[in-house]
C-alpha cells in the first residue's frame, strides 16, 4: 500500500518535473544565475526586484490573454485596452473621492466592457476572435486620440500612485497586486466548472456545446476577464509611469502572447495553464534586461529578442500534431 | 469529329472555372463598383491621368500586402510580420539602389531579400510544426531589427528618375499591378499553384492524392515575402527615401483587406481576385475619407467599425437562416 | 507454371495506434482480373489496411509488394506512380475547386510547366462519362450533393488510369441507379485486368460483384479464400465470430404508454413538418439512408440547431428546449455519432472527459473536488469495463472504449431520455454487446431512448418501433411485429425503388 503510495507521489513529482511551467521556471533561473555571473548588478536584489515589477505588468495582461487562448480564442486588442485604461484615469480623478479608488474602479468598468464587446462579437455574431479584437484595436486607437490627443496625461490619482510607487513590506505594491490576482486566476482555471469549460471548449468546441456547455456566456466571460486585467495592467503602468499617452500599451500586445505561448500553454487552445504564463513574463522581461546588458543598438536589441523566443519556441513549444 | 468537339469543349474548362470563381464576390463587386463611382462623382480628378496615377499608387501598396496576406490565409497560414517585411524591403531599396548594386542589382537584392525570408519563415512553420503566428511574431522583432539595423533613421535614396517612374504623373503602378494579377494568374495554373487551395481545404486528402502539401505551403510563404518586400520597393520610391518602420500599418491592413475580401481564416476560402476588391475598398474607404476632411484619428475609428460590420453582417445572416 | 505475381500485396503487416493494435500480421494479394472483397466489422482496421497499401501509413512490420518486389518507402506519390488509385470514405476533394481540377489534382497534365486545361477537360470527361457524371466539370466541387462528390472521389481515381483500384464503401451514400452504374463499371474494368479492392457492409453486393474475399476480424485476417460456394451468412459468421442473432440482447415488450417526447409539426434543418410520440420505456429507432435528416431531428430536439414546432411536450415541460443547457435540465442527453469531431476532447484525460456534463451544468464558480470527480470517473469506468489509467488523453483509448466514455459521461445525471446517433458506428463487437444491453437496461428502467442507426440489423433486433426517415419526412412508422430489414429498407428507398420497377 505505502509502496504504492510512494510510486503514485514519485509519478507526480515526475510530472512536475516534466510539465512546460516547470521548464520555464527552470530556464529563467538558469538566466539569473548566468546573468548575475557574467554582469555585475544583475542578481542584485534590488534588481531583481525590479525586473519583477515590470514582469508584473505583463502577466496581468498576460492573464487575461491566457484565459482566452486556452478558450480558443486571441486577444489582440489588450494593447489597445492598457492604453484606454492608462490614459482616460487621470481625466476621470475628480476630486470627491480622496482615496482615488471610484475612478480606478470606473476604469475598470470601462476597460471590462470593451472585452464584453470583444465577446459579444464573437460569441453572438461570430466574427473570428483576430478581426474582431484587431478591429477594437483599431477603433480604440483612434477614439484615444480624439479623447487624448497627442500629449501626456499626468496621474493625481493618489491609489494610482501609491500602485506605481509603494513597497510595503519591501515588495512593491504592483507585484503584490500581480501574486493577488494569480491566485484568484490560477484558482477560476484550475478549481472551478468555469475553468474547466474553458479547457473543453479550447480543446473541441462542437464537443463542449453538445456536452452542454454555454458557450455564449463563457466566452463573452473570458473576453470580459481580458479586458478587467488589461485594464488593471493599465492602471499599474500608469501608477509605475507617472504619466499616460498614446502608446502606453503598445509593447503589451505581443509581450502577452509571448508569455502565454513561452509558459507552455497551446496557442491553438485547450491546453496549458497560468502557472506556466507567471514565469513567461519574468522571462520576457530578463531577456529584455540582458540585451539592455549587452548594450547593443536598437536593431541589434529587437533582432536578439525575436531570435530567443523563436529559439525557446523551437526548443520546447512545438505543437503536436493533432488529431 | 468527336475529337474536334471534345477539343472544343475542352477548350471551354478555363473560362468557366475562371467565371465560378467570381460567383462569391459578386457582391463585393458590387460594392467596390459603387464606392469608385461615387469616388468618381466626389472627386473628378480621378478621370484626369494624374489623378487615376495618383489613386493608383496610394492603393498599390496595400493590394501587394493584400495578395501576400491572402496567399497565406489560403492555405491555412497567417502572418503578423507582413509590416516588418515592408519596412524591409524599403530600407534595402533605399540603401542599394544609389550605391554599387545600381538599381536593378538592389531590386534583385530586394527580392531575394524577401524570397529569402519568407521561405525560412515557411520551412520553420511548415517544417517545424510551429503555430504560423506566434513564428511571424518573433520574427516581426528579428526583421524590424533588421531594417533598423540597415537604417537605424529614415534615410537612404531612390534614384529620382525611378520615383518619378514608379510614383510620378505615370500609370506605372496599375500597369504593374495588372503585371502582378498576371502573374498571379499564371502561377495558379501551374499544378504547385493550385494546390495551394487542396492543401488549405483538406491537406490529409490533398496529401493522399499526391499533392506536395509541404511544399505547395512553403512555396506561399516564399511569394508572400516577395510581395512584401515589393510593396516595401514601392514605398521607398513614393517617400523617396527609406525608413525602417514605415511598414508598421501594413500589418493589420492586410489582414483587414484579405478578410474584407471574403478569405477565411481556415484555409482554401476565398479568391485572390476577392482580397484584391477587398484592399480596393480599403483604399477607397481611406481616401474618400481624407477627402472628406475626416482627421487621421476618426478614419481609425470609422475603419475599425467598417472591418467589424463588414465580417459580422454576412456572418450574422448565414446564422439567421 | 509460374502464378502471376500480384499487382500489389500486403506481407504479414502490423500497426498500433497509441499503443492499440489495430491490424496484426495481415497478408492481403491483389490479382489482376479480380474484385477482391474485404469484409469486416467497423473497426476491424479495413481503413487502416487501405492507407497501408497507399502509402498513407507507414506499417510498423512487415512490407508492402508492389509486382511482387517489397517497396521500403511507400507513399501516396509512389502509389500513384505505380498506378494505385484509392477512393476514401472520407472525402479527399476541394470544395473550392471544380470539379475537373479535383479529378486532376496531384496529378495534372502540363503543357510548359502550366496545368494544362484542354487536355484536363478532355481526360477528365472520359473519367467523368464512365460514371455517369454528366455536370459542367466547371462546377465547383462544394455546389454538388454527397453522392455526386462521391461520384467525382470514384471518377478522380479513374482518371489515373490505375492498375489497382480501391475503393473503400463506394456506395454508401449512393443511390440505387449510381451504384447500378458503378458494379457495371467495375465489371468492365476487371474484364480489362484492373486489380480490384472492395469494402461494403452490403453483402448483397460483394456475393454479386467479388470473385475472392479476405476477411478481417479485430485487426487479423480471419479468412483469404475464394467466394465460390460461400453464402452470405457464413461471410457474417466470419466477420462477427459468432452467428449474428447473440449480438443483440433478448427482446421484451415494454408496456408503457406514457410520452417521453412528442412534438407535433417539428421542423428543423431537412425534416420538415413531422410529428413524433417518443414513449418512455421503449427504445424508439430512427432509420433510412444517410443524410435524409434523422440527424437535424435528434438534434433539434436537443436544442443544437434552431427548431420550430407547433406544439412539443418535453418530459413533462411544454415546448422544446431550445437550448443544450435547457435540453440538459429536462433530462435530454446526447451522443453524437462522429466520436471524435463532436463527442470527445481528444487531447484531455478520461477524467475530464466523463465529468464535463456535469461543469457545464455546475454553477461557473463552484469549487471542484478533483477528488470526487475521480471517485465518479472511477466508479463509470468500473461500470462500463474501461480498464487502465483515467488519467490518459482519450485519444489513447480505443474505438469502443472512447464511445463508452462518450456514453457514460451522461450517466450521472440520469437522463431521461438519451438520443444516440449511430452509437456503434466503428465499434468493436464486443462493446457493440454491452451498448445494446446498457440500452436495453435504459428502457427497462422506464426511459426513453432514440437510436439513430445506419446499420439495419441494429434497428430490427434492438428497437420496439423504427421511424424511417425520407427526404426530411417520417414516411414510415414500423411496430415490433412488421420490423424486418426488407420493411425498413424499402420504406427508406420508397419512391427510388418504384421508378426502377416502372
Amino acid at each position: 500500500m505505502t509502496a504504492w503510495k510512494e510510486t503514485a507521489a514519485r509519478r507526480r513529482v515526475l510530472t512536475i518535473l516534466r510539465s512546460r511551467p516547470f521548464l520555464t521556471v527552470a530556464i529563467v533561473a538558469a538566466v539569473w544565475i548566468v546573468a548575475s555571473f557574467v554582469s555585475r548588478g544583475f542578481g542584485a536584489y534590488g534588481h531583481l526586484r525590479y525586473l519583477v515589477e515590470l514582469a508584473a505588468v505583463i502577466g496581468l495582461v498576460a492573464a487575461g490573454q491566457t484565459f482566452v487562448v486556452i478558450a480558443g480564442g486571441i486577444d489582440l486588442s489588450v494593447a489597445a485596452i492598457v492604453t484606454v485604461s492608462a490614459v482616460s484615469l487621470p481625466l476621470l480623478s475628480w476630486q470627491a473621492d480622496p482615496t482615488g479608488l471610484t475612478a480606478v474602479l470606473a476604469v475598470l468598468a470601462l476597460t471590462t466592457t470593451i472585452g464584453l464587446v470583444n465577446g459579444l462579437g464573437v460569441a453572438l455574431l461570430r466574427v473570428h476572435p483576430m478581426i474582431m479584437t484587431l478591429a477594437m484595436a483599431t477603433f480604440l486607437q483612434g477614439l484615444l486620440i480624439i479623447i487624448a490627443g497627442g500629449s501626456a496625461v499626468t496621474a493625481e490619482n493618489p491609489l494610482v500612485r501609491w500602485l506605481g510607487n509603494a513597497r510595503p513590506a519591501g515588495i512593491p505594491a504592483g507585484v503584490l497586486l500581480w501574486v493577488a490576482v494569480s491566485v484568484i486566476v490560477l484558482a477560476a482555471m484550475h478549481a472551478t466548472s468555469f475553468g474547466a469549460r474553458l479547457f473543453a471548449m479550447g480543446a473541441n468546441p462542437l464537443a463542449a456545446t453538445l456536452s452542454g456547455v454555454p458557450f455564449a456566456s463563457t466566452t463573452l466571460a473570458v473576453y470580459g476577464i481580458s479586458g478587467f486585467t488589461s485594464g488593471l495592467a493599465g492602471v499599474l503602468v500608469l501608477g509605475m509611469n507617472g504619466q499616460g499617452y498614446v502608446g502606453i500599451g503598445d509593447p503589451y500586445l505581443l509581450a502577452s502572447i509571448a508569455a502565454v505561448v513561452l509558459g507552455g500553454t497551446s496557442i491553438l487552445g485547450g491546453l496549458g495553464t497560468y502557472a506556466g504564463t507567471i514565469p513567461g513574463a519574468i522571462l520576457l522581461v530578463t531577456i529584455t534586461a540582458l540585451i539592455t546588458v549587452v548594450n547593443a543598438s536598437p536593431g541589434w536589441r529587437s533582432i536578439l529578442f525575436g531570435s530567443l523566443i523563436l529559439g525557446l519556441l523551437l526548443l520546447s513549444g512545438r505543437e503536436q500534431a493533432r488529431r | 469529329m468527336s475529337t474536334v468537339a471534345s477539343s472544343r469543349q475542352a477548350g471551354a474548362l478555363y473560362w468557366p472555372v475562371q467565371l465560378r470563381r467570381n460567383v462569391g464576390v459578386r457582391g463585393l463587386f458590387a460594392v467596390v463598383m459603387a464606392f469608385l463611382v461615387a469616388y468618381g462623382f466626389l472627386f473628378p480628378g480621378l478621370l484626369t491621368a494624374s489623378g487615376f496615377a495618383k489613386f493608383t499608387q496610394s492603393w498599390f501598396p496595400l493590394a501587394l500586402v493584400a495578395m501576400a496576406q491572402a496567399i497565406l490565409m489560403l492555405t491555412g497560414g497567417i502572418s503578423l510580420a507582413i509590416g516588418a517585411m515592408v519596412s524591409l524591403g524599403a530600407v534595402i531599396a533605399a540603401t542599394t539602389m544609389t550605391g554599387p548594386l545600381g538599381v536593378a542589382g538592389g531590386a534583385a537584392a530586394v527580392a531575394l531579400t524577401g524570397i529569402g525570408i519568407g521561405g525560412a519563415t515557411g520551412f520553420i512553420v511548415v517544417k517545424l510544426r510551429l503555430p504560423a503566428i506566434v513564428v511571424t511574431l518573433a520574427g516581426s522583432f528579428i526583421i524590424g531589427g533588421a531594417a533598423l539595423l540597415i537604417l537605424p533613421r529614415p534615410g537612404g535614396a531612390i534614384p529620382e528618375w525611378l520615383s518619378d517612374l514608379l510614383a510620378g504623373n505615370t500609370p506605372a503602378a496599375f500597369v504593374l499591378l495588372l503585371l502582378i494579377v498576371l502573374l498571379w494568374k499564371l502561377y495558379l495554373a501551374t499544378p504547385l499553384g493550385l494546390s495551394l487551395y487542396a492543401a488549405g481545404e483538406n491537406p490529409v486528402g490533398a496529401y493522399r492524392s499526391g499533392v506536395p502539401v509541404d511544399g505547395a505551403r512553403v512555396a506561399a510563404y516564399a511569394i508572400s515575402g516577395l510581395l512584401c518586400t515589393g510593396a516595401g520597393l514601392f514605398v521607398a520610391a513614393q517617400t523617396g527615401s527609406g525608413d525602417p518602420v514605415i511598414g508598421t500599418a501594413f500589418t493589420l491592413n492586410s489582414i483587414a483587406a484579405a478578410v474584407l475580401g471574403g478569405i477565411g481564416f481556415l484555409g482554401g476560402q476565398g479568391t485572390m481576385r476577392g482580397a484584391l476588391a477587398g484592399s480596393l475598398l480599403l483604399s477607397l474607404m481611406i481616401s474618400v475619407m481624407f477627402f472628406l476632411g475626416f482627421t487621421p484619428v476618426a478614419q481609425y475609428v470609422a475603419q475599425g467599425l467598417i472591418i467589424i460590420g463588414a465580417v459580422a453582417i454576412p456572418q450574422f445572416r448565414k446564422v439567421q437562416q | 507454371m509460374v502464378a502471376t505475381a500480384p499487382l500489389l500485396a500486403a506481407r504479414g503487416v502490423s500497426k498500433s495506434f497509441f499503443g492499440n493494435p489495430v491490424l496484426r500480421a495481415v497478408s492481403i494479394a491483389l490479382q489482376p482480373g479480380r474484385v477482391h472483397a474485404l469484409l469486416g466489422e467497423n473497426g476491424a482496421g479495413k481503413s487502416t489496411l487501405i492507407n497501408l497499401l497507399s502509402g498513407a501509413l507507414r506499417p510498423d512490420g512487415g512490407a508492402i509488394e508492389v509486382d511482387g518486389r517489397p517497396v521500403s518507402r511507400m507513399t501516396p506519390a509512389y502509389a500513384q506512380q505505380a498506378g494505385i488509385a484509392v477512393v476514401q470514405q472520407e472525402l479527399s476533394l476541394t470544395a473550392s475547386l471544380s470539379i475537373a481540377e479535383n479529378i486532376g489534382l496531384g496529378a495534372y497534365p502540363r503543357r510548359f510547366g502550366l496545368l494544362d486545361y484542354p487536355e484536363l477537360a478532355v481526360r477528365a470527361r472520359a473519367a467523368c462519362d464512365l460514371v455517369g457524371l454528366h455536370e459542367p466539370l466547371s462546377i465547383p466541387v462544394g455546389h454538388l450533393s454527397l453522392g455526386r462528390r462521391q461520384m467525382v472521389e470514384i471518377a478522380k481515381a479513374l482518371y489515373r488510369r490505375p492498375r489497382v483500384l480501391i475503393l473503400d464503401e463506394p456506395t454508401s451514400s449512393l443511390s440505387a441507379t449510381e451504384t447500378k452504374v458503378l458494379t457495371e463499371l467495375l465489371e468492365r474494368l476487371r474484364g480489362e485486368g484492373i486489380a480490384i479492392l472492395y469494402i461494403s457492409h452490403r453483402l448483397n453486393e460483394v456475393m454479386a460483384l467479388c470473385q475472392h474475399v479476405t476477411v478481417l476480424k479485430d485487426g487479423a485476417c480471419t479468412a483469404d479464400r475464394s467466394l465460390e460456394g460461400t453464402d452470405a451468412s457464413g461471410l457474417v459468421r466470419l466477420m462477427v465470430g459468432r452467428d449474428p442473432g447473440d449480438l443483440f440482447p433478448q427482446w421484451q415488450a415494454s408496456v408503457s404508454t406514457s410520452n417521453a417526447i412528442s412534438v407535433r409539426n417539428f421542423s428543423a434543418g431537412l425534416m420538415r413538418d413531422v410529428d413524433l410520440d417518443i414513449r418512455t420505456g421503449e427504445v424508439l429507432g430512427i432509420g433510412g439512408l444517410v443524410g435524409q435528416g434523422q440527424e437535424d431531428l435528434l438534434l433539434g430536439l436537443y436544442g443544437a440547431i434552431p427548431a420550430r414546432t407547433a406544439s412539443a411536450t418535453v418530459n413533462g415541460a411544454s415546448g422544446l428546449p431550445g437550448g443544450v443547457p435547457k435540453a440538459n435540465a429536462l433530462g435530454l442527453a446526447y451522443v453524437p455519432a462522429d466520436r471524435k469531431r463532436e463527442g470527445l476532447h481528444l487531447i484531455h484525460s478520461i477524467i475530464s472527459n466523463m465529468m464535463l456534463p456535469a461543469f457545464a451544468r455546475l454553477p461557473a464558480l463552484k469549487l471542484r473536488s478533483r477528488r470526487a470527480e475521480r471517485e465518479t470517473a472511477r466508479g463509470l469506468a468500473a461500470q462500463l469495463g474501461i480498464r487502465g489509467d483515467l488519467d490518459r488523453p482519450a485519444q489513447a483509448l480505443s474505438g469502443g472504449n472512447q464511445q463508452k466514455v462518450a456514453l457514460a459521461k451522461w450517466m450521472p445525471h440520469h437522463p431521461l431520455a438519451l438520443l444516440l446517433n449511430d452509437p456503434t458506428r466503428g465499434v468493436d463487437v464486443e462493446t457493440k454487446r454491452e451498448i445494446y444491453m446498457m440500452l436495453r437496461n435504459f428502457a427497462a428502467a422506464g426511459k426513453a431512448v432514440v437510436l439513430l442507426s445506419s446499420d439495419t440489423p441494429e434497428l430490427v433486433h434492438l428497437c420496439d418501433r423504427v421511424a424511417v426517415v425520407r427526404e426530411g419526412h417520417i414516411v414510415a412508422m414500423l411496430e415490433r411485429g412488421a420490423l424486418s430489414e426488407e420493411a425498413i429498407v424499402s420504406a427508406a428507398m420508397g419512391a427510388e425503388q418504384r421508378q426502377v420497377a416502372a
